[in-house]
């Protein structure tokens, strides 16, 4: 095919919504010469642009890619109703922004999956490209479409639609891939000899070469490598340093989330919440010196034009330099126009000097803070302990540095939930408002947010019941007429909005069915608050047989075999186990700088360490 | 506060196809961080949050292209034309073209405040049929007036026209208007084109000139 013809789009650009959306052509966008490159890759967010433009991830994939001269990568996003309508009724295949090529033209399709109810767009994207959905139905004349993100850590729901899965940082394996692809196009081989390659690259994950068994019950009996040299189980890739910061960061032309620029500081977390995802599948901690932060805001600033940016991590107070980098920004920037945020920071009075060493290049607006629980007891189950002295101390020194608004994020449904801890969170809020009210008077705002914990794979409540909506939302009603009464403002989620989540998160390979059968039924941007139509869903799940409670309603047996358990996060699955059971007996584990519990992960990157010995790792 | 008598300068440029769905708030804000990336010495507006000043003279309708917007900035001190012209230049798109540049005394009135009318060339393919095309705007030219609805309320477009002319080429039908653009009465070709039957997507807009009050 050729380059979707100018006419045909612009005619139809001009009678939807913010057009700006897929004609790309932006500041820093890179236009390479499509013959100047033997291989080509199409990397996906099947979001809208909006929000896709702002992953890290793929801006960094997008950079170093491109950087290569014998490769080139382009952009592509999810059109929203309105343009896929009108894509569908001309017959326009789905198109890159760079080049306006089809996506069918690429040699490799990459699709970034950072969240479970992203699922239904890819397959919408696929069906927009004109390819088969199922992976065993294209063969080696479509692209190869490989997956990444934090979804991937339970690629299992996905297998049908995806050839491979990158498992972990993205940064090294990327170019494996590519040079396997290369050495595989040259040979003239079947589709199958591709994929065997690419089973044996460290971190790649192929389902379509594994067998699953299951037992009566449903649950997995074992999966099981069908080829020779293909593993038994994937370990994820650790990219042994922070990859360099984005050097020219694309400036969108229409306005998007999170438009800044944004400075990776620290992957990783060691403080080990028995809830977070991220804190287990991203260890170990790598951290970016002050100096190459510094570099990076100079060059971020003058490639970009950007007034705002953001400093990124999990949790920025465990920067071992961070009130030294507080410092330095501060030093660097003055005098210049520029707003600095510096999010995910712990609940104690030096976080507040933190931001005051910013001075006036701290950003206007609230102050925020995740205490997550309300009650000791709870915060001994997530393992997240908190002092209620040393919270209402750091509320009072946000109020008394300043601020007026206090944004304070909890989590409702965790296991073992009472109507104590429930009413801890509305306590607490009140006694919040009182002191800002107290030092600063009828200005002062508090915000609570909740949001519903769903069990997720990879970590101690992986074993976990997921709480079903009807009492989530009876506990949402509880707190909303409370905090109402409080004059409390309360943002919450829809509780069915979270059931698809839940669902797919420690889903298994029978629930690709599902996910087909929703999207046929007319399921497409689920994460859109609007967007999910739970009717889709159960309709799906009726018409293929599977029950939706198998994945969320059950407490699993210790000894069951997930459907994830071929995937290594690098932790092993019994210090999993072992903080689960001291999650049900009330007991904490200490911040794992400290002294190591032998999670898994420092043999993971034992072989990476000594070649990089001034990485600061986290792990003692 | 900004004691030193600020710079001001305007810009002639052409918006160009591969912009030509970029909104006039998004390009407002390609102006303020192109601006940002030369590192001149950008005025600030005053104020609790300070923005880089600048003005565009009139909001081009999405999907319009163009070869006469004006836009004025500000600088904290006098800069070579040739050399303020030149960074700008090297960090816009390469679909907005600076034309020329010169400086501007501050006392003037704002842009907006003095604009009076736009001239937009409109380039109509030959799918469509000329001698309908004439008849069709003949007919709508001739009427008392010309009553559009826009955002639930309706408008007279009749006394917006100022003049107008019908060009017939053997490649395409070309429309000169030169329409009012005041904050009270702002005239939008497009509008006219539902009267004569034409998909305002099928055409290219063209603003060729900006009218100021002098």
């Amino acid at each position: 095919m050729t380059i979707i013809d100018k006419k045909v789009l612009d005619k139809i650009l001009y009678h939807v919504e913010k057009p700006g959306r897929y004609v790309g052509g932006e500041h820093n966008m890179v236009l390479k010469a499509w013959d100047s490159c033997s291989t080509r890759v199409a990397l996906a967010f099947p979001d809208l642009y909006d929000l896709g433009q702002a992953n890290l991830g793929l801006a960094i994939l997008y950079e170093i890619i491109n950087d290569r001269p014998d490769i080139l990568a382009e952009r592509v996003f999810s059109p929203w109703h309105d343009m896929e309508d009108a894509m569908r009724e001309r017959k326009i295949p789905l198109f890159a922004l760079e080049s306006k090529r089809p996506i069918i033209d690429f040699d490799i399709l990459g699709i970034t999956l950072p969240y479970e109810s992203i699922y239904t767009n890819v397959l919408n994207l696929l069906d927009l490209a004109g390819m088969p959905l199922h992976a065993s139905e294209r063969d080696e004349s479509y692209p190869l479409v490989i997956a990444g993100g934090q979804a991937c850590f339970n690629p299992e729901p996905m297998t049908d639609f995806i050839d491979a899965f990158v498992i972990g940082d993205g940064e090294d394996v990327i170019f494996e891939i590519i040079e396997t692809y290369q050495l595989w196009k040259k040979q003239n081989l079947d589709k199958l000899s591709l994929l065997l390659a690419l089973a044996k690259i460290a971190g790649v994950y192929v389902p379509s070469l594994y067998d699953v068994t299951y037992f009566e019950d449903g649950t997995i009996k074992s999966v099981d490598p069908k080829n020779e040299g293909v593993p038994k189980q994937v370990h994820k890739r650790i990219a042994p340093q922070l990859p360099p910061p984005i050097k020219k960061q694309i400036v969108p032309n229409i306005q998007i989330v999170h438009d800044r620029i944004a400075v990776e500081i620290m992957r990783g977390c060691t403080r080990g919440c028995r809830f977070c995802h991220a804190g287990i599948v991203n260890r170990p901690v790598r951290q970016r010196k002050v100096a190459d932060v510094l570099k990076a805001i100079d060059s971020g600033v003058k490639a970009t034009g950007y007034e705002e940016l953001s400093l990124l991590s999990l949790s920025s107070s465990d920067h071992t330099e961070i009130l030294d980098m507080s410092k330095a920004v501060y030093d660097q920037n003055k005098g210049r126009r520029l707003s600095v945020s510096l999010p995910s920071l712990r609940i104690e009075s030096f976080s507040v000097d933190l931001m005051d060493e910013l001075k006036d290049l701290k950003p206007g607006g609230g102050f925020t803070i995740a205490p997550e629980a309300a009650t000791d007891r709870m915060r001994a189950i997530i393992n997240k302990p908190l002092d209620d002295k040393i919270l209402f101390e750091t509320v009072e020194t946000i109020f008394n540095h300043g601020w007026l608004n206090l944004k304070m994020y909890y989590m409702i449904g965790l296991p073992d939930e009472r109507m104590e801890d429930l009413e801890a969170i509305l306590e607490t809020a009140q006694k919040v408002l009182q002191i800002g009210r107290r030092l600063r008077g009828n200005r002062v705002r508090v915000h609570v947010s909740i949001g519903t914990f769903i069990p997720k794979p990879h970590t101690p409540f992986q074993w976990a019941i997921s709480e079903d909506p009807v009492s989530i939302q009876e506990k949402i009603d509880f707190l909303r007429d409370g905090m109402r009464q409080a004059k409390i403002k309360l943002s919450y989620n829809r509780p069915d909005s979270t059931l698809l989540e839940a669902w797919l998160s420690r889903g298994d390979r029978r629930l690709g069915k599902v996910i087909e059968k929703a999207w046929q039924l007319g399921a497409k941007f689920d994460a859109w608050d609007e967007g999910f139509i739970k009717e889709y869903w159960y309709a799906a799940f009726q018409e293929c047989g599977v029950d939706p409670h198998f994945y969320t309603n059950r407490e699993r047996e210790l000894d069951e075999t997930f459907p994830w358990d071929h995937i290594s996060a690098g932790v092993f699955k019994d210090f999993l186990l072992e903080d689960y059971q001291m999650s049900l007996r009330g007991e904490t584990r200490q911040d794992c700088r400290d002294g190591c519990y032998a999670c898994g992960i420092l043999d993971c990157f034992a072989q990476v360490r000594p070649s990089n010995e001034d990485v600061y790792w986290g792990c003692p | 506060m900004n004691p030193i008598t600020p710079y001001r300068v305007r810009i002639r440029f052409a918006k160009l196809e591969g912009l030509r769905f970029i909104g006039h708030l998004d390009l407002q804000r390609l102006f303020e961080r192109a601006l940002n990336r030369t590192g001149l010495p950008l005025r600030y507006s005053q104020g609790f949050s300070p923005k880089i000043r600048l003005n565009l003279a009139s909001a081009l309708p999405l999907g319009f292209v163009s070869s006469a917007e004006v836009l004025d900035f500000w600088l904290n001190c006098p800069v070579e034309l040739e050399e303020i012209k030149k960074s700008l230049q090297e960090s816009l798109p390469k679909d907005i073209q600076i034309i020329d540049i010169e400086e501007i005394d501050n006392k003037r009135p704002s842009l907006q405040a003095s604009l009076r009318s736009s001239v937009y060339r409109i380039t109509i393919p030959i799918s469509y049929a000329q001698e309908e095309l004439i008849r069709g705007f003949n007919g709508l030219i001739s009427k008392e007036t010309i009553p559009f609805i826009r955002r639930k309320k309706t408008v007279d477009i009749k006394p917006m026209i100022e003049s107008y002319q019908i060009e017939i080429t053997p490649e395409a039908s070309v429309l000169t208007l030169q329409m009012s653009s005041t904050a009270e009465n702002n005239g939008r070709p497009d509008e006219l084109l539902s009267f004569i039957k034409v998909d305002p997507a099928d055409v290219i807009i063209e603003r060729i000139q900006l009218i100021f009050e002098e």
